[in-house]
This record gives structure tokens, sequence and C-alpha cells, in this order.
């Protein structure tokens, strides 16, 4: 795709103002800072070099040193008074003191005074060049977890430490893993710990507020192979997928809405009465059968028929343990007393 | 000479700015490398409105003065003073924080508004980026969607936008009008504080549920954006922190356990008289529970997360918890077959 008019002018004019502090620089390093390529650059150079301001006399044009050029290093002579960076933009301000302010927040940053004092002056600096406009966006993250786990998990990070930890699972199994540590992520309301896993040998994604206890060992880190930096974001659709798994189809009253908005799902379907059904992967099943519970008093229907047994199954014998214990079987109902006859197997 | 748009562009900003007091529409259009190529009058007011109103977006507003003497015709010039970045003295280290920022928003208009501002600021002479002050650390939002670009230039110009919105209690479809005040995401969700007009009061909005493209409409300076807390207005702040007291069986619930306390044994006489009898129906005995105390703030949330551990957990106090949890778990076990529960466990 053909690059906008409006990211090129910036760029244009950035070289300019550039180049007038920093004196001559290699058409290399140009291309870096400015994130293109040097034959970007030397397209940009051309650019300039012809223009200027109205009669176009070589007096009135923007000027570079052709010697310098030849030898790969850009050298400006002459910037026409276009020597002043832009200002930031509302919009721009906007976004990158949201970004800051909820990076501050996160807990991987507050356990960590030294990036703690970054970032905060990296903002200070930020909001005393923009002015106060960011308000309009405010973001906040996971709190992340654990302070201890958090703090042992950056400084391995840091370090290059394996580290060992006791990990509880969605469906509420503890085990205690060796892992080598790739990078904390924040994503939303929670806080990831993206890993290579000696148990499972492969990589693995923790949540960090399920990482029950983390210690830090002065073994080193080893290069794993797929551990690499390019996956810096979460693939939940991965997580949840599973092309071989079995389908579900859950019918919700209107309140349950944030289940399709959050849980990667196949498709909804939006029902005339306001109501909605979604098809989803079990991939899960410990985790859907806790979350359909959880979400009961607004699920109209499952389907098939031996998920809504497992789900119901399952809150029987929890309903069992209610009416079996000193509280009487206020509110229970029924169903409890019928599910506490015959309960007791699991 | 043809121009691309960005060189025209280019040399319309070198001649605005060092233009002695004011260019009048048609000197630019005889003098400004770029806008003789306009073949008619139409055509030139048309790319000259476009370049301006690109600029101001840019962050580089053209001012128009009046020339003075005997006609009425307007002059443009560009104030350098207008557009400048203070200065901003910005480390290595402070960069590599604004650059990770950079990766923060996972949408295209927020990264394009990243990615400018990175270039004012590199162009501004900041040093290299240094990563390590945060490596391996990697924040990042969900994407907020279409309706953030309106929205925030609602926000900034004060204006009423409308849209069509689905609310979560009946699923019903509804237009809107609002007087936009501020975005936020929390716990992985994207919400709209605004006043409704339609209502009279203050709204939160899920922008999920948003259904239509956001329209800005009305003037500028409509309204007056009143100072207020985003947790407050979400009703994030309300609540104080409770205590449930939770019977949970050894070695489950862990992600509960990390945030909840042992109730020391002198206490735990009270209440395990009330724990499901050892002979009673259902599998287990007193002493095969652990007593924790669970601190909670929202109640539905904290009933929600107890009915999803089923049978592993027994909640004890308070009554409204017990309650709630009673209420999802009667749902739950109502989904099943009529009679299957019972037999499927046996």
């Amino acid at each position: 795709m053909a690059e906008r008019a409006d990211d090129r002018l910036l760029r244009l004019l950035g070289i300019v103002a550039y180049l007038d502090g920093a004196g001559p620089v290699p058409l290399e390093d140009l291309a870096a800072r400015f994130g293109t390529t040097p034959a970007q650059i030397q397209k940009d150079v051309d650019a300039l070099w012809v223009s200027g301001t109205p009669g176009y006399w070589p007096d009135d044009l923007i000027d570079f040193d052709a010697a310098s050029i030849d030898r790969g290093v850009v050298h400006l002579t002459e910037a026409r008074g276009m020597t002043r960076p832009l200002r930031l933009g509302t919009r721009e301000a906007v976004a990158l003191v949201a970004a800051l302010r909820a990076m501050r927040a996160t807990g991987a940053v507050q356990a960590d005074p030294a990036r703690s004092a970054v970032v905060e002056s990296a903002l200070r600096k930020l909001t005393d060049a923009t002015g106060e406009a960011a308000s309009a966006v405010d973001v906040r993250l996971a709190p992340g977890g654990d302070r201890q786990v958090v703090a042992a998990i950056t400084s391995a990070l840091t370090a290059g430490h394996r580290l060992r930890i006791r990990y509880v699972t969605s469906s509420d199994v503890v085990s205690e893993r060796e892992v080598d540590p790739v990078r904390l992520h924040t994503q939303d309301e929670y806080a990831y710990l993206a890993a290579w896993c000696y148990r499972a040998t492969a990589p693995r994604t923790f949540r960090v507020d399920r990482i029950l206890e983390a210690t830090e060992t002065d073994v080193p880190v080893q290069a794993h192979p797929g551990v690499g930096e390019r996956s810096a974001e979460i693939d939940f659709a991965a997580l949840f997928a599973g092309g071989s798994s079995p389908l579900a189809t859950i019918r919700f009253a209107p309140r349950a809405r944030w289940f399709a908005e959050e849980v990667p799902v196949e498709s909804v379907r939006n029902l005339p009465d306001g109501d909605f059904e979604v098809t989803l992967r079990v991939t899960n099943p410990g985790w859907l059968r806790s979350t359909l519970i959880q979400l009961a008093p607004y699920v109209r229907s499952v389907a098939p028929a031996a998920l809504a047994d497992d789900v119901a199954g399952a809150a029987a014998e929890a309903l069992a343990l209610y009416a079996t214990g000193g509280f009487g079987g206020a509110g229970t109902g029924s169903v409890a007393g019928d599910a506490a006859t015959s309960a007791n197997q699991h | 000479m043809t121009l691309n748009p960005a060189e025209r562009l280019l040399n319309l900003v070198i001649a605005l700015v060092n233009t002695n007091a004011a260019m009048t529409k048609q000197q630019v259009r005889t003098a400004v490398a770029g806008y003789s190529d306009a073949p008619t009058d139409e055509a030139f007011e048309r790319m000259f409105e476009r370049d301006k109103d690109m600029l101001r977006a840019l962050g580089i507003p053209v001012v128009t003065v009046g020339t003075g003497g005997h006609t009425d015709e307007l002059g443009y010039r560009i104030d350098q003073d207008a557009y400048a970045l203070p200065s901003i003295d910005l480390t290595p280290a402070e960069l590599g924080v604004l650059s990770l920022a950079a990766q923060f928003w996972q949408d295209k208009t927020l990264q394009t508004d990243i990615n400018r501002a990175m270039v004012k600021l590199r162009a501004a002479g900041a040093g290299d980026p240094s990563a390590d002050a945060l490596a391996g650390l990697a924040p990042s939002v969900r994407a907020v969607g279409d309706a953030y670009g309106p929205l925030i230039e609602a926000i900034e110009a004060r204006r009423v936008v409308t849209f069509s919105y689905r609310a979560a209690y009946n699923g019903t479809v509804l237009t809107r009008h609002v007087e936009p005040w501020r975005i936020a995401a929390r716990d992985g969700g994207w919400y709209l504080m605004c006043f409704d007009r339609d209502r009279q009061a203050p709204r939160v909005f899920r922008m999920s549920r948003i259904e239509s493209r956001v329209r800005v409409t009305g003037p500028a300076g409509a309204y007056e954006i009143p100072d207020f807390d985003t947790d407050v207005m979400l009703g994030k702040a309300h609540g104080e922190v409770r205590a449930a007291v939770v019977a949970v069986r050894p070695e489950r619930a862990g992600a509960l356990r990390a945030r909840a306390k042992a109730v020391p044994d002198s206490e735990r006489e009270v209440y395990s008289e009330r724990l499901p009898d050892p002979g009673g129906a259902t599998a287990g005995d007193r002493a095969g529970w652990d007593i924790l105390e669970v601190p909670y703030r929202s109640l539905s949330g904290m009933a929600s997360e107890a009915a999803g551990y089923g049978a592993a957990l027994v909640v004890l106090e308070p009554e409204a918890v017990r309650t709630e949890t009673l209420r999802r778990l009667t749902a739950a076990a109502a989904l099943g077959r009529p009679g299957v529960a019972e037999v499927s466990c046996g």
C-alpha cells in the first residue's frame, strides 16, 4: 500500500528538524530513526532538495551537502527555517499519555522502582510538553497479581533466570512447574507470563493472578525453539481453539451479553426477543462447566444435552452440601433435596 | 512539474512559515509548487481546503489573517510558535518506554496516532530508544473499535454524538443522543461516560454494545465536561471490601485461596457444626474442609465465583452471598434433563 501523504509529510519535516540539530547522519541511521528504509530516505532527501520557498531559485531551496550524500551521509546545509519539531496533536497526546498511565499502574512497573521512575519521568515530560489534554481516555489494566510473585517474575526476567512456580489452572488444578520466563504481558483485565514450561516441554502462557508462588532460581534460561519475541500478543483464539473439539450451543438472556463479548465464540446469533445464542468449541470442559454455573440464572438452554446434564450434575452435587449442612435447606428448594439423595458418588 | 501530495504539502508549509505577513489564496495558487497543477478554480479550492484540513490534523494550524488594505481578501500563514514542540529532553530509557506504549493499542487509528507522535518525538532529537529498563514487559489493551475516532473528536470539540445501542437488560436497540465526557477501559471492557440527552442524566455505555457508527452532530462547544472520577462513575469505587467465610476442599479453589486468609483454629468451632455432616449423604467430613475468609466487593461477583467452584466450596457467611450462590446453583441444576443429573451421578 502506498504511504499516506500526511505520514510522509510528517517524516519529511521530521528529517529536516532532526538533521538541523544533529549534524551529518549516516543514511542507515536516519532510516532506523524514522522507521523506514534507506531507499525511502534517499527519495525523501531528493524531494526535500527541490522544495523550498516560492521562486524556487537555488537559494530558496532546502539544501544538502552533495559530497556527503555520495558517501551515504546526510548533511543538511540549509533548512529554510523548518527547524522546529512539531507539537503533538491532541489525539497523539491522548494515545501516548493514556498508554503510559496504564503502564504506570501495572504490577510489573509497580514492583520495580527503577521502572516506575522511568515511566513516571517519561509521563511527566510528556504532559509538560502537551498539557493536560489527555483525560479524555482513562485506561486501567489488571492489578496484576501478588506483589511477591510479580517481583520474582520481574527479577527473573531481568536476570535471565529460570522460575519455579505453583500454578492453579482455570479447572482448579494446582501444579508445580519450572519455567523459563520470556515476557510479562498485561492484556486488559489480566497479566500473563509467557514462558517455556519444562513440565509441558512447550511454550505456555500463565495468568499471573493464578500463580500462587514464584521462586527465582539461579539456573540461566535456555533458548527454546518457537519461543520468539514475535508472539507479543496473547492469542486468545488459540487458547480456546481446537478444530476437533465438540461444539456447544448456549442460549442466554440479554443480561449475559458480556459472555459473547469476552469469550472467543464461533458465532453469535441475536434473537428477536433480545436473547442471543452463541456457538463455541468446548476445549476446556472444566472452565465451561464453572462458567455456566456462574451464569445459570441467565442461561435459557444448553446443547448438547450431555453438556447441560454435566453442568446440572455439578450444581446438584454442590446443592447437596448446603442441604446436608447445618444451614437447613432454606432457599435451596426441592432440587437440592432431590439431588441430595444421589449425588454422593464423586 | 507534477508533485505528489506530500511534496505539495511540504512546499505549502515552507511557504506559509517563511512568508512575511501572509499569502493570499491567489498567491498560493500561482507561487507555491504543486498548486498550479489544479486545472480549475474549483479544483484548486478543493485541493487547498483539503490540504489545510490535513495540516490541522497533523498539528500544523494554518491561520487566517486579514491582509489589510482595501480588499476583504484573507491571507494565510503558519505560525511556528503555534506548532512547535516545547523542548522535551527524553532519555533513551524514556524513549524506550514510549516505544513500548506504541505497542499498547491494538487499533489501527490509535497506532497511527502513536506512530505520528513517535516521528515527532524522534525528530526532536531524542536519543535512540533503549528497551533495557522494560525487558519483557509488554502491556496492551483490548481494541476499542471504530467508535473511538468520532468520540475523541466529539470530546475535544464538546459536540453531541448519536448512535444506536443495545440495552443489556432486555436486548432492545435504541438510538441515543449523548454528550461524551470520557472513554475508559476497565476489566477488559471499554466504556463511554457521558450525559444522556434523552434521559437527562449522566450515563455509562458499554462501547461493545454500540451497534451503529457514531455520528458527531451539532455545534462545537455544546456542553461542558464536569470534573468526575472514572471509577466512581463506573460504580467500581463503590462497595466497601467485605468478607465472606467459605469452606473449601483441600487443594481446591487455588485462585480464591491466593487472596483469602485462613480462619484461626479458635474460631473454626463456630463454623464446623455448620459444615456438611460427615454422616450425611455427601462424601466428606468436617475435618476435610479448610475454612477461609475471602474479601469481596461485589456480591454477585463473589456469589458467581463461589458457585463456579461447585462442590469444592460451601459458602458459610454472609447470608446474602449464600442466597445468591444458591440461586445460581439452583438454576444450573435445573438445566439438565429431568432425572438425568441423578442418573449420571448415581
